[in-house]
């Protein structure tokens, strides 16, 4: 680990940031956590911001995460959609992974969706794919395959019309 | 500074800064920046003017803004969608009630009543008979105005001493 300075430096390296699954919904544009510095009941909350939230500003990059200390007496998040809406998530006393688990079901794509999402975006990334959006647009263009029709005609055997007996040569 | 990896969208949550626009909030957005080389993230400030034409936002509200589909005036380009907390007139929105940092409020007066007033004293702020906040602006409260720092005061003879940019 390089700059392994300060408190649990793991929470800097990139493998750790990676791994988490805090992957956001589209709906969420902002996540706030109000807590406060002091009190044992705001230490669940202390504890994921300590651990989880760089990883959930790493995995969401385009969602806003901040944080607002010692405003009010107990702990929440609330979280707002694109339509304005908020929900309030209640995290007095709860332990960080409480309020992992909570915030990973209700407000986090599930495993499977991003497994699915993932697989999508390997078959955008094939390089063997050609058309719109792709590297070549038709397989034509590949030395070594048949030339484009538009340009050499294809030989007769290849043609329907000749090869179904519709045109006599 | 390098804005890529800032967050880029149409809500912010940002608190009221001073500025000299009528009819608008300066909202300042607390983003956070990744550092490539650390890999920790960095506060990083975004400044936005949102409509607001009755200035009802002052200065340390924090609100939530909206980008506008089309900008108002040049610098105008949020509107502000909701009043999120005031600045000394926190309300807690899980209980609804009126809070002041780790205490509520009804709390803090039953507390004072049951200790009664020091000798001599008027008995604290009193916040159900206090006006909202704006009355003594321009007077007493000069939150609204953009302020300047000054590093180094040049004495009269010095050549410097009515230079606007030397500090």
């Amino acid at each position: 680990m390089p700059f392994m300075k300060g408190k649990a430096p793991i929470r800097r390296t990139l493998q750790y940031l990676e791994s988490s699954r805090l992957v956001l919904r589209d709906r969420v544009k902002v996540v706030m956590i109000n807590y406060n510095i002091h009190g044992a009941h705001h230490e669940g909350a202390r504890d994921f911001v300590f651990w989880h939230l760089p990883q959930l500003q790493y995995k969401n990059p385009q969602v806003q995460v901040t944080t607002l200390k010692n405003m009010t007496p107990t702990p929440f998040m609330r979280i707002f959609f694109e339509n304005g809406e908020d929900v309030l998530v209640d995290v007095d006393s709860k332990s960080r992974t409480d309020i992992f688990d909570h915030i990973k079901k209700v407000f986090c794509k599930s495993d499977t969706k991003l497994a699915e999402e993932k697989r999508e975006a390997q078959i955008l990334d094939n390089p063997g794919n050609f058309g719109w959006g792709c590297d070549r647009q038709c397989i034509c263009e590949v030395p070594g395959q048949v030339p484009c029709p538009g340009v050499i005609p294809l030989p007769k055997f290849m043609r329907g019309k000749y090869k179904y007996g519709q045109v006599d040569e | 500074m390098m804005a890529k990896s800032l967050a880029r969208s149409a809500l912010f949550v940002g608190k009221c800064i001073a500025h000299e626009l009528k009819g608008a909030a300066k909202v300042e957005v607390r983003l956070l920046e990744l550092d490539e080389n650390l890999h920790m993230y960095f506060p990083s400030f975004q400044h936005y003017f949102a409509d607001d034409p009755k200035e009802e936002c002052k200065t340390g509200d924090i609100v939530l803004i909206r980008e506008l589909p089309e900008k108002k005036t040049v610098l105008i380009t949020h509107s502000v969608e909701k009043m999120l907390y005031k600045l000394g007139d926190v309300t807690d929105p899980i209980t609804g009630k009126n809070v002041i940092m780790s205490k509520y409020r009804d709390q803090i007066k039953e507390r004072n009543e049951q200790f009664g007033p020091g000798e001599g004293d008027a008995g604290g702020f009193n916040y159900e008979e206090a006006p909202p906040r704006g009355w003594q602006e321009g007077k007493k409260d000069f939150s609204h105005r953009v302020g300047y720092k000054a590093w180094h005061v040049f004495e009269p003879g010095h050549p410097l001493h009515d230079d606007p940019a030397a500090s």
